[in-house]
């Protein structure tokens, strides 16, 4: 091309020539030297220079043929894509379209595709790069611990478990308040508690507690970092632990009422079915003794059936079953 | 039993919770300032590459990092997770199944246990506004942003193994995807909790106010 041409001539004018030919006149003095006379910088195309045609620029440095020619089948990818960066289409050898086509088209190709540039893309990240990585990576791996391989396990010997969540994301910002929470669970049974200590700690826990799994949870955030909530929640379990082992002078004074569950035994209902049954004459002759009426199966499944209904409240089939119990007992 | 085992410093390792008190042993970015120093001593005028940034640390080649960087094993304990979940959102499904792919492989290669990896379904959020900016009340225009979700689930993984491969993970987090992190860490009972403090025999003279504690 004209502008690559090396002239070896001292002229000093007007110069014409092919490549020239779409200027209609061209009045400039150049000195046409040894070097390379690409170096017009006089009509070098302005801000609007869509007045004159479709390819107006001035003729410049060819870009010469892309890297995808001169690419070898088994190169190595990850010298071409080493971290993340955005699509070239001179680069990545594959014949890839995207866009959405006109009526009878194809998708554009990925020459100046601006979809292909947008989207993030995972050429950086082929298998064979994934293992270069994680080969690099593996030294600063640890090993798991060789006996806890089970739930079981871990249940058995790291009872305490202790949830928190990071938050990644872009954005003005790069905290995010909700990763001060912290939420602290452990079963009960991997206390150290007696049974009176155990009920206290239920009474004090209250909602914290879950019967069927036998978990509790505590959840804080009302530290603005997530390690000053995890030891408060470690200091709330130390506290609930050590109260609950304490007997203070006025837990003497509980009552029925207040007792965390219904107990049958020494209940007025209990004393209601032993009237019941002595005045219909349960047992010829003298009455028997307290605890062989008690041990009697009907009066263990009423028993059943009030516990039931009493600790986990109404329901249609706990109200059948106490039903039954009743006609079990007075032999309806 | 003891569970615990020895903690490795990553060279790259920073919190990916921002709002983490730093770790004491290492420095401002984590110890990689180590890893400049190794390379900048190879002869290179420090003050000339003042500039060396943190970002470019991404495109040196992974050989050259690794030949540089010392592996530090501390005598901490590593603390143990039990699970790490790992759950990515984005608006475009393409650009999660890819990160998917890549994270499932690195966890593979990493020997880490994959569990459960699912396709939470998307949540669209849409808002119906008016077009004009006066009356014109009949007349509006709708909007829509889908957020699409995938969900990883890790099992039983060391603190120094969760920390490399959380970290490798969020590196290359493509544009436009948010992570969250949950980790479940697994401790023992703390040995205040062991035995209620009220049981010690005689520890004071006087008596305490719980003497009538039955066993």
């Amino acid at each position: 091309m004209a502008a690559h041409t090396t002239k070896i001539c001292l002229s000093l004018g007007r110069i014409n020539g092919p490549g020239f030919g779409q200027y209609a006149s061209l009045n400039r003095a150049t000195y046409a030297t040894a070097l390379s006379t690409s170096n017009f910088t006089g009509n070098k195309g302005g801000p609007d220079r869509g007045g004159r045609g479709a390819f107006v620029r001035r003729p410049r440095r060819e870009p010469g043929e892309p890297r995808t020619e001169k690419m070898d089948s088994q190169q190595d990818w990850s010298a071409v894509y080493p971290s993340a960066a955005s699509f070239r289409p001179g680069s990545v050898p594959l014949p890839v379209r995207m866009g959405y086509p006109v009526k009878g088209g194809v998708p554009s190709e990925k020459r100046g595709n601006l979809e292909l540039i947008k989207i993030p893309n995972f050429l950086h990240l082929t298998p064979a790069a994934i293992k270069k990585h994680c080969e690099a990576l593996k030294p600063f791996c640890t090993e798991w611990p060789a006996g806890l391989d089970s739930d079981g396990d871990l249940d058995k010997h790291l009872p305490i478990q202790i949830e928190t969540t990071d938050y990644v994301s872009a954005g003005p910002s790069v905290r995010n308040p909700a990763a001060r929470v912290v939420t602290l669970r452990v079963r009960l049974s991997s206390l150290n508690l007696d049974e009176h200590a155990r009920e206290k700690m239920l009474k004090l826990l209250g909602d914290r507690y879950c019967k069927d799994t036998d978990i509790l949870t505590i959840t804080t955030d009302s530290c603005p970092l997530k390690q000053q909530n995890t030891d408060y929640a470690m200091y709330l379990l130390t506290v609930l632990y050590h109260e609950a082992w304490k007997t203070e002078a006025w837990e003497s004074e509980m009552t029925r009422a207040d007792r965390r569950e219904y107990i049958w035994e020494d209940s007025a209902s209990q004393q209601n079915v032993l009237d019941t049954l002595a005045r219909m004459g349960v047992g010829e002759g003298e009455a028997p003794p307290r605890e062989v009426l008690l041990a009697r199966p009907e009066v263990q499944q009423y028993r059943d059936s009030v516990t039931r209904l009493k600790n986990e409240g109404e329901s249609e089939g706990a109200t059948l079953r106490y039903r039954e119990a009743v006609k079990k007992l007075l032999s309806l | 039993m003891s569970s615990t085992g020895r903690g490795v410093t990553s060279p790259l390792c920073f919190s990916s919770d921002p709002n983490s008190a730093p770790c004491p042993a290492l420095n401002k970015y984590g110890g990689a300032r180590e890893v400049h120093s190794d390379r900048l001593c190879n002869g290179k005028d420090f003050l000339r590459n003042s500039t060396f940034g943190f970002e470019k640390f991404e495109r040196l080649s992974w050989s050259q990092i690794i030949t540089n960087t010392t592996i530090t094993v501390t005598d901490e304990p590593d603390t143990l997770f039990q699970k790490v979940s790992v759950l990515v959102k984005g608006h475009d499904r393409s650009v999660l199944d890819s990160y998917e792919f890549f994270a499932t492989m690195a966890a593979k290669e990493l020997g880490i246990t994959l569990g459960n990896v699912f396709e939470p379904p998307k949540d669209v959020l849409r808002l119906t506004l008016l077009k004009s900016i006066h009356i014109f009340k009949k007349h509006r225009v709708q909007y829509e942003m889908r957020t699409h979700y995938r969900c990883l689930e890790l099992f039983r993984l060391t603190g120094s193994t969760a920390q490399v491969y959380l970290e490798y993970i969020q590196r290359n987090l493509p544009e436009g995807v948010a992570m969250e992190v949950s980790k479940i860490a697994v401790a023992k009972v703390p040995e205040h909790i062991l035995q209620p403090m009220w049981e010690e025999p005689t520890a004071d003279n006087a008596p305490s106010p719980t003497a009538d504690l039955k066993g």
